[in-house]
């Protein structure tokens, strides 16, 4: 806790180039910023509040002792271990999801024909809850490794193929006209016009596969044998430790706001070139 | 020489064949500057469409320099009338793409590119992106790009439609140097101002609607190099005014008989 503080300054010189737009950003934000962080702590105020004249501190602890709770929590080993276990099949789950995703919606923005033949499977997968496939999970791959990855597979492969095909298919098709009267063959066409102005589109999807990945992790921990996180949520259920496990569910809130930070991040990156001015 | 031949193109629009141009028959000399007008939804985008290959017409032929068109080619090159820049690359790069899709490499399509922007008169903007470039001056790296493949033909869609008209006259100006300056080139140009089509041309196709077809091919009575001023002699407007009246009328008939078919 105490080598945090000194840390976040000394990150922050070493990105002075970059960090300048930022702090521009945020100054010029500084309304919605305050309005926003007025609003988080109400809410917070009004929980407090809350727990201690209504509410059964048992089942609905205080902030003061979530918050200490939380300083205990990340100061364990065991913490930061179960995340390890955790994030291990997350991020097989995660990568293969995007490879596959990703390599299959692009066929299918460039061909109708493999739009056409994978739509009625991707619409079957996308109507369903994907939980539901759980205990087919289970039956098929037990839990183990590779039943844990296919949970946080199927939670993000539909979604990251979907928009990715609609990102390849909304490239600008004048672009590709002028790139055919120039004579453009094929393997240039893609590299040259349809992956940069699909750019926007990929980095959505990547985005998006993420988030419904962090989710698939998390019912992954909660519905198979509970090892990383899990474990630490059912164990502080189980020993009724109403503040522990309000912490860890707040540092999985703090986890999938900053993968989420950093996709954005990443998709603002990537449309770049589209600046400021839609002229 | 680019040769139409009884070119005709149908679509299905709304279930329904919709004939979009019937038996355009029409030549382009060697070096010559001609001009396609008409209304709109006359056709002529899809007639600069068909010469550039980008469309295959439903009858007819087209001939370019003693080829039958098939698709686009190098003896072609098309400016577009929205730019179509690619916004992720720089100008340079914009400027040397079609060197690029014909396989040139980076050092030398870069100083062919780097050349034809000198001409179109945007030395220093190189490594801007388009965004940051005013619509004139997009549509001069879309000029750049079309005269780096040194194409015998330059075919031009409403270039100067998207722009102000200071800018347009601008560029008419600097279009028709250009041209005047270089090797001798042949030109098809789509617009649908008289202004432009009559200053700029040695020919004027005019085009009528429903079906898109030739209503008149009129010569340009005006000799080369030309010059701004030629727009403020009487020859000129009276010239001008005389196709006006011919578009008008055409127009005018095309309302009447919409109004008698509603």
């Amino acid at each position: 806790m105490a080598d945090q503080p000194t840390l976040l300054p000394g990150q922050a010189t070493a990105e002075e180039p970059r960090a300048a737009p930022l702090r521009q950003r945020l100054s010029g934000n500084w309304p919605r910023l305050t309005v926003g962080l007025l609003s988080a702590m109400a809410g917070l105020l009004v929980w407090d509040i809350y727990t201690r004249t209504a509410g059964d501190q048992l089942f609905t602890p205080t902030v003061p002792s979530i918050a200490s709770a939380f300083g205990d929590l990340i100061r364990e080993r065991e913490f930061w271990a179960s995340y390890a276990t955790t994030l291990e099949p997350f991020f097989y789950g995660w990568a293969s999801a995007l490879a596959l995703g990703l390599t299959l919606g692009l066929f299918m923005g460039l061909s109708r024909t493999a739009s056409t033949v994978s739509m009625p499977h991707l619409g079957f997968f996308n109507t369903l809850p994907v939980s539901t496939l759980v205990p087919v999970v289970v039956i098929v791959f037990g839990i183990d490794m590779v039943a844990r990855s296919a949970v946080v597979f199927l939670f993000a492969i539909v979604e990251v193929t979907l928009t990715t095909a609609s990102g390849v298919r909304y490239v600008d098709s004048d672009l590709l006209d002028m790139g055919r009267s120039f004579g453009l063959r094929r393997i240039r066409r893609l590299t040259r016009i349809i992956l940069p102005g699909a750019a926007p589109g990929i980095a959505a999807a990547v985005r998006v596969g993420t988030g419904r990945a962090v989710v698939g992790m998390v019912v992954m921990e909660l519905l198979l044998v509970s090892v990383g996180v899990g474990k630490l949520i059912s164990r502080s259920r189980d020993f009724f430790e109403a503040p522990r496990l309000y912490a860890v569910v707040v540092s999985l809130a703090i986890f999938a706001l900053a993968v989420q930070a950093l996709m954005s991040a990443l998709e603002r990156r990537s449309q770049r070139w589209r600046g400021a001015a839609a002229t | 020489m680019i040769e139409l031949r009884n070119v005709g193109m149908t679509f299905e629009r709304e279930g329904e064949p919709f004939q979009a141009l019937a038996d355009v028959t029409f030549t382009i000399d060697d070096g010559e500057f001609t001009t396609i007008i008409g209304p709109s939804g006359c056709g002529k985008t899809t007639l600069l469409k068909i010469i550039a290959g980008l469309i295959k017409p439903t009858a007819g032929t087209v001939v370019v320099d003693g080829e039958v068109v098939d698709g686009p080619g190098p003896n072609r090159a098309l400016v577009f009338q929205n730019f179509v820049l690619l916004p992720w690359a720089t100008v340079l790069d914009n400027a040397a793409f079609g060197l690029e899709a014909r396989g040139m490499k980076k050092e030398e399509r870069h100083r062919v590119a780097a050349e034809q922007l000198a001409r179109v008169g945007l030395v220093g903007f190189e490594n801007h992106y388009p965004r940051e470039l005013s619509g004139g001056m997009q549509q001069r790296v879309g000029i750049a790009r079309a005269l780096a493949v040194d194409p015998a033909n330059l075919l031009m869609d409403e270039p100067f439609g998207a722009l102000d008209a200071l800018t347009r006259q601008l560029m008419q100006k600097d279009l028709l140097s250009l041209w005047q300056d270089s090797e001798p080139r042949t030109a098809a140009f789509v617009t649908h101002s008289m202004d432009e089509a009559v200053f700029l041309s040695d020919k004027v196709v005019l085009m009528n609607t429903r079906p898109g077809r030739i209503e008149e091919i009129i010569d340009v009575p005006f000799g080369r190099p030309r010059q701004h001023e030629i727009t403020s002699s009487a020859e000129y407007n009276e010239f001008t005014n005389l196709l006006w009246s011919k578009l008008e009328g055409m127009q005018r008939i095309d309302m009447a008989s919409r109004e008698g078919e509603a």
